[in-house]
């Protein structure tokens, strides 16, 4: 089974990433809201609750900063990016911080090898001359732990046992029951985690990772070895939450390191913007607004990313 | 005793078991605090139904199996057929599924790997293990898209409950899944319309019509059930088997200094 096609898209993606590309907002347009990190603490939580007692935080959510193209510089677009419009606009000091909240100077602290590899896979990103040049999920590959927090809006739906993430690419089931995570040598795009709630976090434990997916376009990554600790820190207000995870590789990083990523939720009443929030609304005629989330494709569409499957009306 | 209350005891003892009967199943099936059927879990078929939905001998490719059609024969209109056989002869490559691809509406209840159902009152959310993907049947009421041509790979499912059984109707299909690994096939006019009943806690009779006037002379049926797992700790295991073509690249190998 071979996909010739796949590599030519990448690049072909690639390419048209330089001039304009529908889903790829150039910085300081609609995906960047925000360039600051709210403070949420870990406590109690005060809001409603689901029937089996967990914190009711299912909906539509999506990060406030930006998208997938730099990790620790979130709204300074890839670097080397050829085309001018795609380049930061302001000034490092008026854009958000790195998403790298621990160590204090925002560097992801890569052993001096990784950092050589992730400055040659940044160095190739517009021009990916070798075949893991390619970002995977150009390719259509899951997001992955945690880049899929930073690619497209996602729901949370919530069941006993279980909170269910429905990503752009991709999709992650939390366990809440404390089975033990699959054996090690099993690993996966989406890794394998148990999770337990805590007051209002939600603290989930990631092992089985594949590391396959890297953390953004600037090349970041991990091995098959990391652990995920996150923690997903909600707002008795109902309307945000902090994601802080805390990655540890004893292969590819000196120290354990935190990342930080802020979402807000978003409502039946907002329309749908094409990144952050993409729900329908039902056809529920004479009745309170519903918000839909409609499946997502990719591979089948023969082109990269996550789509909807719906096609625009015929001609 | 007298006569009469002894007719009574044996009329009661002859109507007990049909008044427990109904009662007791009623309350082997789990259920939701609405009081409908409780589907969540994770469901797979033994059925060979995914090699080929009609009676077959065993093959290179497939185990024999009785088919799962009524009356054994899907009833093509005479191009359509044509075409099937043509899928037939090229399925090794031409099988959407060889390339990954989402399986469609109803092949990916039959297709031999497991997927999991969660519940709400508002709707079920199908994760199949293959692929990931995602399904959701809305029991909240409301309606088909207005738009008409949406082509989505998993259909639009609105559910509503008769009793016990959920009663799915899926329109808005894409006409290129197939509906085994045989050449079956539809086009975007497929309309299913699914009948899921727990017959107890372990077991989903699963039913389903399938009509389509560009392709079949009249709507058919299917019947599979599915089975419950129950191994300790079982859960699903991703299959991106989508990205097995490039999985190669990466990750980047881990060298410790």
């Amino acid at each position: 089974m071979t996909f010739p096609h796949t590599l030519t898209l990448a690049i072909a993606f690639l390419m048209a990433s330089g001039t304009a590309f529908a889903q790829e907002p150039t910085p300081g347009s609609g995906i960047q809201i925000e360039k600051v990190v709210p403070k949420i603490e870990s406590g109690k939580w005060t809001g409603h609750r689901l029937e089996d007692g967990q914190p009711d935080v299912e909906g539509h959510w999506s990060n406030t900063i930006a998208n997938h193209n730099n990790w620790t510089d979130p709204q300074g677009g890839v670097p080397g990016d050829p085309a001018a419009r795609n380049r930061p606009q302001k000034p490092r000091n008026e854009r958000a911080p790195s998403r790298v909240s621990d160590p204090p100077d925002g560097e992801v602290p890569f052993q001096p090898w990784a950092r050589e590899v992730q400055q040659d896979l940044l160095a190739h990103f517009h021009n990916p001359t070798r075949e893991d040049y390619v970002e995977p999920l150009a390719r259509c590959a899951p997001a992955g732990v945690p880049k899929s927090f930073t690619w497209h809006g996602y729901e949370i739906r919530q069941y006993p046992g279980y909170v269910l993430f429905l990503f752009n690419s991709g999709t992650r089931i939390i366990h809440l029951d404390g089975k033990p995570h699959l054996p090690d040598n099993i690993k996966l795009w989406n890794a394998d985690s148990r999770g337990r709630w805590e007051g209002n976090t939600l603290i989930v434990d990631v092992a089985n990772n594949n590391a396959k997916a890297r953390f953004a376009r600037t090349g970041e990554f991990a091995s098959e070895n990391v652990k995920i600790e996150e923690r997903y820190i909600f707002d008795n207000g109902g309307q945000r939450y902090n994601y802080v995870a805390t990655i540890t590789d004893a292969t590819v990083y000196t120290r354990p390191w935190t990342a930080t990523i802020p979402a807000k939720r978003w409502g039946v009443n907002e329309p749908d913007n094409g990144w952050h929030y993409e729900a329908q609304l039902a056809n529920n005629p004479g009745k309170p607004p519903v918000a839909e989330r409609y499946e997502r494709i990719c591979v089948e569409n023969n082109g990269p990313f996550g789509n909807v499957a719906v096609l625009a009306p015929k001609k | 005793m007298s006569a009469m209350n002894r007719s009574s005891l044996s009329a009661l003892l002859f109507l007990l078991p049909l008044l427990a009967g109904p009662a007791a199943a009623k309350e082997k099936i789990p259920r939701l605090s609405n009081g409908k059927p409780d589907f969540s879990g994770i469901w797979q078929t033994t059925s060979p139904a995914d090699y080929d939905l009609e009676p077959h001998s065993t093959r290179a490719d497939a185990p024999p199996g009785a088919g799962v059609v009524e009356g054994n024969v899907i009833p093509y209109l005479p191009e359509a057929l044509e075409q099937k056989k043509k899928n037939f002869a090229a399925r090794d490559t031409a099988d959407p599924r060889a390339k990954c691809w989402t399986l469609g509406t109803p092949r990916g209840i039959y297709y031999p790997e497991p997927f999991q159902i969660l519940q709400r009152a508002r709707d079920l959310t199908i994760v199949f293990q293959f692929g990931q993907s995602v399904r959701t049947i809305h029991t909240n009421g409301t309606l088909h898209p207005e738009v008409t041509d949406n082509e989505f790979w998993l259909g639009d499912s609105r559910a509503k409950w008769e009793g016990d059984e959920l009663v799915v109707d899926v329109t808005d299909l894409t006409d290129e899944t197939w509906l085994d690994r045989a050449g079956n096939f539809h086009s975007t006019a497929l309309h299913v319309i699914e009948r899921w009943t727990l017959v107890d806690a372990n077991t989903i009779q699963y039913r389903a019509t399938l009509e389509d006037p560009k392709v079949f002379s009249r709507p058919w049926n299917i019947e599979v059930f599915l089975h419950r797992h129950r191994e300790k700790n079982f859960q699903l295991i991703e299959n991106y088997c989508f990205t097995l073509p490039y999985e190669r690249f990466y990750p980047v190998p881990a060298k410790a200094e």
